[in-house]
Protein backbone atom coordinates (compact mmCIF):
# COMPACT_ATOMS: atom_id res chain seq x y z
CA UNK A 1 0.00 0.00 0.00
CA UNK A 2 2.73 2.47 1.06
CA UNK A 3 6.33 1.73 0.11
CA UNK A 4 9.56 3.61 0.74
CA UNK A 5 12.58 2.61 -1.37
CA UNK A 6 15.89 4.12 -0.19
CA UNK A 7 14.19 7.44 0.48
CA UNK A 8 16.23 10.37 1.74
CA UNK A 9 15.69 14.05 2.37
CA UNK A 10 18.14 16.43 4.03
CA UNK A 11 17.27 19.90 5.28
CA UNK A 12 19.69 22.82 5.05
CA UNK A 13 20.34 22.48 8.79
CA UNK A 14 21.80 19.02 8.12
CA UNK A 15 18.93 17.20 9.83
CA UNK A 16 16.69 14.90 7.83
CA UNK A 17 16.25 11.24 6.95
CA UNK A 18 18.42 8.80 5.00
CA UNK A 19 17.93 5.52 3.19
CA UNK A 20 14.41 4.76 4.42
CA UNK A 21 13.11 1.46 3.06
CA UNK A 22 9.98 -0.25 4.33
CA UNK A 23 6.41 -1.00 3.34
CA UNK A 24 3.01 -0.97 5.01
CA UNK A 25 0.65 -3.62 3.66
CA UNK A 26 -3.17 -3.82 3.68
CA UNK A 27 -4.56 -5.01 7.00
CA UNK A 28 -1.36 -4.17 8.84
CA UNK A 29 -0.63 -1.68 11.62
CA UNK A 30 2.97 -0.49 11.52
CA UNK A 31 4.20 1.67 14.37
CA UNK A 32 7.11 4.01 14.18
CA UNK A 33 8.92 4.79 17.38
CA UNK A 34 11.90 6.97 18.16
CA UNK A 35 12.98 9.89 20.28
CA UNK A 36 12.05 13.48 19.46
CA UNK A 37 13.94 14.61 16.36
CA UNK A 38 14.53 11.04 15.13
CA UNK A 39 12.77 11.88 11.83
CA UNK A 40 9.35 10.26 12.32
CA UNK A 41 7.37 13.31 11.22
CA UNK A 42 9.72 13.86 8.26
CA UNK A 43 9.12 10.26 7.19
CA UNK A 44 5.37 10.78 7.38
CA UNK A 45 5.59 14.05 5.45
CA UNK A 46 7.50 12.20 2.72
CA UNK A 47 4.82 9.52 2.66
CA UNK A 48 2.06 12.09 2.18
CA UNK A 49 3.82 14.28 -0.40
CA UNK A 50 4.45 17.17 1.98
CA UNK A 51 8.12 16.75 1.14
CA UNK A 52 9.63 15.36 -2.07
CA UNK A 53 12.39 12.79 -1.71
CA UNK A 54 15.88 13.94 -2.72
CA UNK A 55 16.80 10.26 -3.06
CA UNK A 56 14.76 7.11 -3.60
CA UNK A 57 11.06 6.79 -4.26
CA UNK A 58 7.80 6.73 -2.32
CA UNK A 59 5.03 4.57 -3.79
CA UNK A 60 1.39 4.67 -2.75
CA UNK A 61 -1.27 2.25 -4.01
CA UNK A 62 1.44 0.77 -6.25
CA UNK A 63 2.33 3.99 -8.06
CA UNK A 64 5.03 6.62 -7.50
CA UNK A 65 3.54 9.26 -5.23
CA UNK A 66 4.33 12.14 -7.61
CA UNK A 67 2.45 10.37 -10.43
CA UNK A 68 -0.58 9.43 -8.37
CA UNK A 69 -3.76 11.13 -9.66
CA UNK A 70 -5.45 13.43 -7.15
CA UNK A 71 -8.57 11.24 -7.12
CA UNK A 72 -6.57 8.37 -5.55
CA UNK A 73 -6.20 10.40 -2.37
CA UNK A 74 -9.85 9.73 -1.45
CA UNK A 75 -8.32 6.55 -0.04
CA UNK A 76 -5.93 8.36 2.31
CA UNK A 77 -6.60 9.68 5.81
CA UNK A 78 -3.89 11.51 7.71
CA UNK A 79 -3.24 13.55 10.81
CA UNK A 80 0.24 15.04 10.93
CA UNK A 81 1.13 17.95 13.22
CA UNK A 82 -2.20 19.82 13.26
CA UNK A 83 -5.76 18.62 12.54
CA UNK A 84 -7.49 19.90 9.41
CA UNK A 85 -9.82 22.05 11.51
CA UNK A 86 -10.41 25.78 11.65
CA UNK A 87 -10.92 27.60 14.96
CA UNK A 88 -13.87 29.71 13.79
CA UNK A 89 -15.91 26.67 12.73
CA UNK A 90 -17.76 24.22 14.98
CA UNK A 91 -16.66 20.62 15.41
CA UNK A 92 -19.43 19.46 13.06
CA UNK A 93 -18.66 22.11 10.44
CA UNK A 94 -15.01 21.09 10.51
CA UNK A 95 -15.93 17.45 9.99
CA UNK A 96 -18.25 18.40 7.12
CA UNK A 97 -15.46 20.49 5.59
CA UNK A 98 -12.98 17.66 5.85
CA UNK A 99 -15.52 15.18 4.48
CA UNK A 100 -16.16 17.35 1.41
CA UNK A 101 -12.45 17.77 0.73
CA UNK A 102 -11.93 13.99 1.06
CA UNK A 103 -14.87 13.17 -1.20
CA UNK A 104 -16.89 11.72 1.71
CA UNK A 105 -20.64 11.76 2.35
CA UNK A 106 -22.73 13.77 4.88
CA UNK A 107 -23.87 10.53 6.53
CA UNK A 108 -20.26 9.77 7.44
CA UNK A 109 -20.07 13.01 9.44
CA UNK A 110 -22.97 12.05 11.71
CA UNK A 111 -21.44 8.61 12.16
CA UNK A 112 -18.03 10.09 12.99
CA UNK A 113 -19.52 12.43 15.60
CA UNK A 114 -21.09 9.45 17.31
CA UNK A 115 -18.11 7.13 16.95
CA UNK A 116 -15.67 9.66 18.37
CA UNK A 117 -18.13 10.76 21.11
CA UNK A 118 -18.33 14.28 19.78
CA UNK A 119 -22.11 14.60 19.44
CA UNK A 120 -22.43 16.79 22.55
CA UNK A 121 -19.66 19.04 21.24
CA UNK A 122 -20.89 19.18 17.63
CA UNK A 123 -22.00 22.83 17.83
CA UNK A 124 -19.02 24.06 19.81
CA UNK A 125 -16.41 26.07 17.97
CA UNK A 126 -13.12 24.28 17.52
CA UNK A 127 -11.21 27.06 19.30
CA UNK A 128 -13.28 26.45 22.43
CA UNK A 129 -12.54 22.73 22.62
CA UNK A 130 -9.97 21.22 24.98
CA UNK A 131 -6.80 19.90 23.35
CA UNK A 132 -8.00 16.30 23.81
CA UNK A 133 -11.32 17.05 22.12
CA UNK A 134 -9.52 18.86 19.31
CA UNK A 135 -7.41 15.78 18.78
CA UNK A 136 -10.55 13.63 18.59
CA UNK A 137 -12.01 16.01 15.97
CA UNK A 138 -8.75 15.69 14.04
CA UNK A 139 -8.82 11.89 14.23
CA UNK A 140 -12.47 11.80 13.18
CA UNK A 141 -11.67 14.14 10.26
CA UNK A 142 -8.80 11.89 9.19
CA UNK A 143 -10.76 8.64 9.27
CA UNK A 144 -14.46 9.41 8.72
CA UNK A 145 -14.25 8.81 4.96
CA UNK A 146 -13.06 5.25 5.57
CA UNK A 147 -9.56 5.50 4.04
CA UNK A 148 -7.55 2.48 2.87
CA UNK A 149 -4.29 4.11 3.99
CA UNK A 150 -4.13 5.79 7.39
CA UNK A 151 -1.14 7.87 8.51
CA UNK A 152 -1.21 9.30 12.03
CA UNK A 153 1.59 11.18 13.76
CA UNK A 154 1.40 10.82 17.55
CA UNK A 155 -2.38 10.26 17.46
CA UNK A 156 -2.74 9.65 21.20
CA UNK A 157 -1.36 13.11 22.06
CA UNK A 158 -3.60 14.87 24.60
CA UNK A 159 -6.15 12.03 24.60
CA UNK A 160 -7.65 10.82 27.88
CA UNK A 161 -7.50 7.07 28.64
CA UNK A 162 -11.02 6.46 27.29
CA UNK A 163 -10.12 8.16 24.03
CA UNK A 164 -6.87 6.18 23.78
CA UNK A 165 -8.92 2.97 23.98
CA UNK A 166 -11.33 4.37 21.37
CA UNK A 167 -8.42 5.17 19.06
CA UNK A 168 -6.96 1.69 19.53
CA UNK A 169 -10.31 0.05 18.74
CA UNK A 170 -10.75 2.21 15.66
CA UNK A 171 -7.30 1.44 14.28
CA UNK A 172 -7.62 -2.29 14.89
CA UNK A 173 -11.12 -2.39 13.40
CA UNK A 174 -9.99 -0.53 10.29
CA UNK A 175 -6.91 -2.72 9.90
CA UNK A 176 -9.11 -5.83 10.17
CA UNK A 177 -11.25 -4.32 7.40
CA UNK A 178 -8.14 -4.15 5.19
CA UNK A 179 -6.73 -0.67 5.81
CA UNK A 180 -3.00 -0.13 6.06
CA UNK A 181 -2.06 1.91 9.12
CA UNK A 182 1.17 3.78 9.80
CA UNK A 183 1.29 5.39 13.21
CA UNK A 184 4.03 7.06 15.22
CA UNK A 185 4.08 7.09 18.98
CA UNK A 186 6.14 7.68 22.11
CA UNK A 187 4.03 5.25 24.10
CA UNK A 188 5.70 1.86 23.89
CA UNK A 189 2.95 0.03 25.78
CA UNK A 190 0.30 1.47 23.50
CA UNK A 191 2.29 0.55 20.43
CA UNK A 192 2.74 -2.99 21.71
CA UNK A 193 -1.03 -3.35 21.97
CA UNK A 194 -1.91 -2.35 18.42
CA UNK A 195 1.07 -2.79 16.11
CA UNK A 196 1.77 -5.83 13.97
CA UNK A 197 5.27 -4.46 13.44
CA UNK A 198 7.27 -1.80 15.24
CA UNK A 199 9.96 0.11 13.37
CA UNK A 200 12.68 1.87 15.31
CA UNK A 201 13.95 5.20 14.09
CA UNK A 202 17.10 6.93 15.25
CA UNK A 203 19.03 9.92 13.87
CA UNK A 204 17.04 9.97 10.62
CA UNK A 205 17.38 6.26 9.83
CA UNK A 206 15.30 3.14 10.33
CA UNK A 207 17.39 0.84 12.51
CA UNK A 208 15.19 -2.27 12.42
CA UNK A 209 12.23 -3.67 14.29
CA UNK A 210 11.42 -4.06 17.96
CA UNK A 211 9.98 -7.27 19.38
CA UNK A 212 6.93 -6.12 21.33
CA UNK A 213 6.49 -9.54 22.95
CA UNK A 214 9.64 -9.04 25.04
CA UNK A 215 9.43 -8.53 28.83
CA UNK A 216 10.84 -5.00 29.13
CA UNK A 217 10.09 -2.88 26.11
CA UNK A 218 11.66 0.31 27.45
CA UNK A 219 14.94 -1.41 28.22
CA UNK A 220 15.02 -3.06 24.80
CA UNK A 221 14.16 0.26 23.11
CA UNK A 222 16.95 2.23 24.77
CA UNK A 223 19.45 -0.62 24.32
CA UNK A 224 18.81 -0.56 20.58
CA UNK A 225 19.18 3.20 20.39
CA UNK A 226 22.41 3.11 22.43
CA UNK A 227 23.84 0.37 20.25
CA UNK A 228 22.99 2.35 17.12
CA UNK A 229 24.53 5.55 18.51
CA UNK A 230 27.72 3.67 19.45
CA UNK A 231 27.87 1.99 16.06
CA UNK A 232 27.56 5.35 14.26
CA UNK A 233 30.15 6.96 16.52
CA UNK A 234 32.65 4.19 15.81
CA UNK A 235 31.98 4.48 12.05
CA UNK A 236 32.51 8.24 12.11
CA UNK A 237 35.71 8.00 14.17
CA UNK A 238 38.73 7.50 11.87
CA UNK B 1 -14.09 18.59 -6.22
CA UNK B 2 -13.56 22.21 -7.26
CA UNK B 3 -17.11 22.96 -6.12
CA UNK B 4 -16.34 21.43 -2.73
CA UNK B 5 -13.20 23.58 -2.38
CA UNK B 6 -15.11 26.75 -3.30
CA UNK B 7 -17.87 25.93 -0.82
CA UNK B 8 -15.31 25.19 1.93
CA UNK B 9 -13.42 28.44 1.30
CA UNK B 10 -16.67 30.38 1.22
CA UNK B 11 -17.69 28.93 4.62
CA UNK B 12 -14.28 29.81 6.10
CA UNK B 13 -14.55 33.40 4.84
CA UNK B 14 -18.13 33.89 6.04
CA UNK B 15 -17.42 32.54 9.51
CA UNK B 16 -14.10 34.23 10.15
CA UNK B 17 -13.64 37.28 12.33
CA UNK B 18 -11.11 38.69 9.84
CA UNK B 19 -13.64 38.34 7.02
CA UNK B 20 -16.42 40.04 8.97
CA UNK B 21 -14.20 42.85 10.31
CA UNK B 22 -12.60 43.58 6.92
CA UNK B 23 -15.98 43.64 5.19
CA UNK B 24 -17.45 45.95 7.85
CA UNK B 25 -14.37 48.19 7.82
CA UNK B 26 -14.63 48.62 4.05
CA UNK B 27 -18.39 49.16 3.96
CA UNK B 28 -19.13 51.05 7.18
CA UNK B 29 -15.75 52.79 7.26
CA UNK B 30 -16.14 54.24 3.77
CA UNK B 31 -19.72 55.38 4.37
CA UNK B 32 -18.83 56.96 7.73
CA UNK B 33 -15.80 58.77 6.27
CA UNK B 34 -17.93 60.03 3.35
CA UNK B 35 -20.63 61.24 5.74
CA UNK B 36 -17.93 62.99 7.80
CA UNK B 37 -16.47 64.66 4.71
CA UNK B 38 -19.91 65.81 3.62
CA UNK B 39 -20.53 67.22 7.08
CA UNK B 40 -17.15 69.03 6.97
CA UNK B 41 -17.89 70.53 3.54
CA UNK B 42 -21.34 71.63 4.76
CA UNK B 43 -19.59 73.35 7.68
CA UNK B 44 -17.25 75.08 5.17
CA UNK B 45 -14.08 73.80 6.86
CA UNK B 46 -11.44 75.47 4.73
CA UNK B 47 -8.66 72.85 5.26
CA UNK B 48 -10.96 70.04 4.12
CA UNK B 49 -12.37 72.03 1.20
CA UNK B 50 -8.82 72.78 -0.03
CA UNK B 51 -7.77 69.12 0.18
CA UNK B 52 -10.89 67.87 -1.61
CA UNK B 53 -10.52 70.37 -4.47
CA UNK B 54 -13.24 69.88 -7.06
CA UNK B 55 -14.85 67.18 -4.91
CA UNK B 56 -15.70 69.72 -2.20
CA UNK B 57 -19.33 70.04 -3.28
CA UNK B 58 -22.61 69.10 -1.70
CA UNK B 59 -24.00 67.17 -4.67
CA UNK B 60 -23.42 63.99 -6.64
CA UNK B 61 -20.42 65.58 -8.41
CA UNK B 62 -18.77 65.93 -5.00
CA UNK B 63 -19.85 62.65 -3.43
CA UNK B 64 -18.88 60.17 -6.17
CA UNK B 65 -15.30 61.50 -6.71
CA UNK B 66 -14.74 61.64 -2.95
CA UNK B 67 -15.92 58.02 -2.67
CA UNK B 68 -13.59 57.06 -5.53
CA UNK B 69 -10.60 58.65 -3.80
CA UNK B 70 -11.29 56.92 -0.48
CA UNK B 71 -12.03 53.55 -2.06
CA UNK B 72 -8.95 53.54 -4.32
CA UNK B 73 -6.60 53.34 -1.33
CA UNK B 74 -8.90 51.87 1.32
CA UNK B 75 -10.01 48.92 -0.78
CA UNK B 76 -6.43 48.00 -1.75
CA UNK B 77 -5.53 47.87 1.93
CA UNK B 78 -8.66 45.92 2.86
CA UNK B 79 -8.37 43.45 -0.02
CA UNK B 80 -4.67 42.92 0.66
CA UNK B 81 -5.34 42.15 4.32
CA UNK B 82 -8.04 39.69 3.31
CA UNK B 83 -5.77 37.87 0.85
CA UNK B 84 -2.88 37.84 3.33
CA UNK B 85 -5.16 36.18 5.84
CA UNK B 86 -6.85 33.73 3.43
CA UNK B 87 -3.53 32.36 2.20
CA UNK B 88 -1.16 33.01 5.11
CA UNK B 89 -3.45 31.64 7.83
CA UNK B 90 -3.08 28.07 6.57
CA UNK B 91 0.60 28.31 7.47
CA UNK B 92 0.09 30.23 10.70
CA UNK B 93 -2.66 27.88 11.94
CA UNK B 94 -0.74 24.83 10.67
CA UNK B 95 -3.78 23.63 8.69
CA UNK B 96 -1.66 23.52 5.54
CA UNK B 97 -0.60 19.96 6.53
CA UNK B 98 -4.23 18.86 6.24
CA UNK B 99 -4.43 20.25 2.70
CA UNK B 100 -1.97 17.63 1.44
CA UNK B 101 -2.96 14.10 0.37
CA UNK B 102 -6.45 15.23 -0.65
CA UNK B 103 -8.34 14.27 -3.81
CA UNK B 104 -8.15 17.91 -4.86
CA UNK B 105 -4.80 19.44 -5.70
CA UNK B 106 -3.49 22.34 -3.66
CA UNK B 107 -3.32 24.43 -6.85
CA UNK B 108 -7.07 24.04 -7.21
CA UNK B 109 -7.58 24.90 -3.55
CA UNK B 110 -5.60 28.11 -4.18
CA UNK B 111 -7.78 28.86 -7.22
CA UNK B 112 -10.88 28.18 -5.11
CA UNK B 113 -9.62 30.71 -2.57
CA UNK B 114 -9.09 33.25 -5.36
CA UNK B 115 -12.56 32.53 -6.80
CA UNK B 116 -14.19 33.13 -3.41
CA UNK B 117 -12.07 36.25 -2.95
CA UNK B 118 -13.11 37.56 -6.39
CA UNK B 119 -16.80 36.97 -5.58
CA UNK B 120 -16.32 38.73 -2.25
CA UNK B 121 -14.64 41.78 -3.83
CA UNK B 122 -17.44 41.98 -6.42
CA UNK B 123 -20.09 41.79 -3.71
CA UNK B 124 -18.36 44.34 -1.46
CA UNK B 125 -17.96 46.65 -4.47
CA UNK B 126 -21.63 46.35 -5.35
CA UNK B 127 -22.81 46.97 -1.78
CA UNK B 128 -20.45 49.94 -1.45
CA UNK B 129 -21.65 51.49 -4.71
CA UNK B 130 -25.23 51.05 -3.50
CA UNK B 131 -24.19 52.51 -0.13
CA UNK B 132 -22.86 55.64 -1.87
CA UNK B 133 -26.10 55.86 -3.83
CA UNK B 134 -28.15 55.63 -0.63
CA UNK B 135 -25.92 58.23 1.04
CA UNK B 136 -26.47 60.68 -1.85
CA UNK B 137 -30.21 60.12 -1.73
CA UNK B 138 -30.19 60.57 2.06
CA UNK B 139 -28.28 63.85 1.66
CA UNK B 140 -31.05 65.05 -0.67
CA UNK B 141 -28.94 65.14 -3.86
CA UNK B 142 -31.98 64.03 -5.85
CA UNK B 143 -32.35 61.42 -8.52
CA UNK B 144 -28.94 60.59 -10.03
CA UNK B 145 -28.31 61.76 -13.58
CA UNK B 146 -26.81 59.47 -16.22
CA UNK B 147 -23.26 60.63 -15.44
CA UNK B 148 -23.75 59.76 -11.77
CA UNK B 149 -24.87 56.24 -12.62
CA UNK B 150 -21.73 55.88 -14.78
CA UNK B 151 -19.65 57.09 -11.83
CA UNK B 152 -21.25 54.52 -9.53
CA UNK B 153 -20.60 51.74 -12.03
CA UNK B 154 -16.97 52.94 -12.28
CA UNK B 155 -16.83 52.76 -8.49
CA UNK B 156 -17.84 49.09 -8.64
CA UNK B 157 -15.38 48.34 -11.46
CA UNK B 158 -12.67 50.13 -9.46
CA UNK B 159 -13.31 47.74 -6.55
CA UNK B 160 -13.16 44.70 -8.84
CA UNK B 161 -9.94 45.87 -10.51
CA UNK B 162 -8.42 46.77 -7.14
CA UNK B 163 -9.23 43.20 -6.10
CA UNK B 164 -7.20 42.06 -9.12
CA UNK B 165 -4.13 44.17 -8.35
CA UNK B 166 -3.99 42.86 -4.78
CA UNK B 167 -3.43 39.25 -5.93
CA UNK B 168 0.41 39.43 -5.53
CA UNK B 169 -0.38 39.44 -1.80
CA UNK B 170 -1.68 35.86 -2.11
CA UNK B 171 1.55 34.79 -3.78
CA UNK B 172 3.73 36.56 -1.19
CA UNK B 173 1.80 35.07 1.74
CA UNK B 174 2.23 31.62 0.14
CA UNK B 175 5.93 31.87 -0.66
CA UNK B 176 6.74 33.33 2.76
CA UNK B 177 4.16 31.17 4.56
CA UNK B 178 3.06 34.15 6.61
CA UNK B 179 0.09 36.48 7.05
CA UNK B 180 2.38 39.33 8.03
CA UNK B 181 4.43 38.98 4.84
CA UNK B 182 1.18 39.37 2.91
CA UNK B 183 0.30 42.48 4.90
CA UNK B 184 3.79 43.84 4.16
CA UNK B 185 3.20 43.20 0.46
CA UNK B 186 -0.10 45.09 0.70
CA UNK B 187 1.65 48.14 2.13
CA UNK B 188 4.24 47.82 -0.65
CA UNK B 189 1.52 47.78 -3.31
CA UNK B 190 -0.10 50.91 -1.86
CA UNK B 191 3.27 52.71 -1.85
CA UNK B 192 4.05 51.63 -5.44
CA UNK B 193 0.61 52.77 -6.59
CA UNK B 194 1.01 56.20 -4.98
CA UNK B 195 4.59 56.78 -6.16
CA UNK B 196 3.97 55.70 -9.76
CA UNK B 197 0.83 57.85 -9.92
CA UNK B 198 2.88 60.83 -8.71
CA UNK B 199 5.62 60.10 -11.26
CA UNK B 200 3.04 60.06 -14.05
CA UNK B 201 3.62 56.46 -15.19
CA UNK B 202 0.48 55.18 -13.49
CA UNK B 203 -1.42 54.16 -16.60
CA UNK B 204 1.14 51.51 -17.52
CA UNK B 205 1.61 50.44 -13.92
CA UNK B 206 -1.17 47.91 -13.22
CA UNK B 207 -1.11 48.67 -9.50
CA UNK B 208 -1.93 52.35 -10.11
CA UNK B 209 -4.08 52.13 -13.25
CA UNK B 210 -7.52 51.31 -11.72
CA UNK B 211 -7.50 54.32 -9.37
CA UNK B 212 -6.24 56.68 -12.11
CA UNK B 213 -8.92 55.35 -14.45
CA UNK B 214 -11.74 55.82 -11.93
CA UNK B 215 -10.58 59.23 -10.69
CA UNK B 216 -10.23 60.60 -14.23
CA UNK B 217 -13.74 59.41 -15.16
CA UNK B 218 -12.09 56.89 -17.45
CA UNK B 219 -10.08 59.40 -19.50
CA UNK B 220 -6.52 58.97 -18.16
CA UNK B 221 -6.15 55.22 -18.74
CA UNK B 222 -6.56 53.34 -22.03
CA UNK B 223 -8.31 50.01 -22.53
CA UNK B 224 -4.91 48.39 -23.23
CA UNK B 225 -3.62 49.68 -19.91
CA UNK B 226 -6.68 48.28 -18.13
CA UNK B 227 -6.12 45.01 -20.00
CA UNK B 228 -2.65 44.94 -18.49
CA UNK B 229 -4.29 44.95 -15.04
CA UNK B 230 -6.12 41.73 -15.94
CA UNK B 231 -2.91 40.15 -17.30
CA UNK B 232 -1.06 41.21 -14.12
CA UNK B 233 -3.75 39.56 -11.99
CA UNK B 234 -3.75 36.36 -14.07
CA UNK B 235 0.05 36.07 -13.87
CA UNK B 236 0.02 36.30 -10.08
CA UNK B 237 -3.01 33.99 -9.81
CA UNK B 238 -1.14 31.34 -11.83
CA UNK B 239 2.05 31.93 -9.81
CA UNK B 240 0.05 31.44 -6.61
CA UNK B 241 -1.60 28.23 -7.84
CA UNK B 242 1.73 26.83 -9.04
CA UNK B 243 3.38 27.72 -5.71
CA UNK B 244 0.61 25.85 -3.88
CA UNK B 245 0.98 22.86 -6.16
CA UNK B 246 4.76 22.70 -5.69
CA UNK B 247 4.65 23.43 -1.98
CA UNK B 248 6.90 21.49 0.37
CA UNK B 249 6.79 21.69 4.16
CA UNK B 250 10.42 22.08 5.14
CA UNK B 251 9.79 22.66 8.86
Amino acid sequence: MLEFAAVGHRFRSGAGVTDLSFAVHPGEVVALIGLNGAGKTTLMRLGLGMLRPQAGEVRLFGRPLHRLPSSAFTGVGALVDVPLAYPELTAEENLRLSSRLHGGTPAQVAEALETWRLTALADRRFRRLSSGNRQRVGLAAAMQHDPRMIVLDEPSNALDPASVILLREQLLRRARAGAAVLVSSHHLDEVARIADRVLLMNAGRLIGGLDTAGPDLERAFFARLRADDESRTSEETP
Amino acid sequence: MMGAAVSVESLKLRRSLVGVITTCALLVGTVVVLAGITFGVAQQRSDLVTKLGSAARLDWAGLVPAATQIISVGSLLGFGVMLAWMFGREFGDGTITGLFALPISRGRIALAKLAVYALWTGAVGLILALGVLCLGLAFGYGSPAEGVWAGLVRLWVLMVLTGFIAIPVAWTATVCGSVLAGVGCTVGLVVIAQVTALLGVGGWMPVAAPALWAMSDGSAVTVAQLGLVVVFALVFAVLTAVSWDRLQLRR
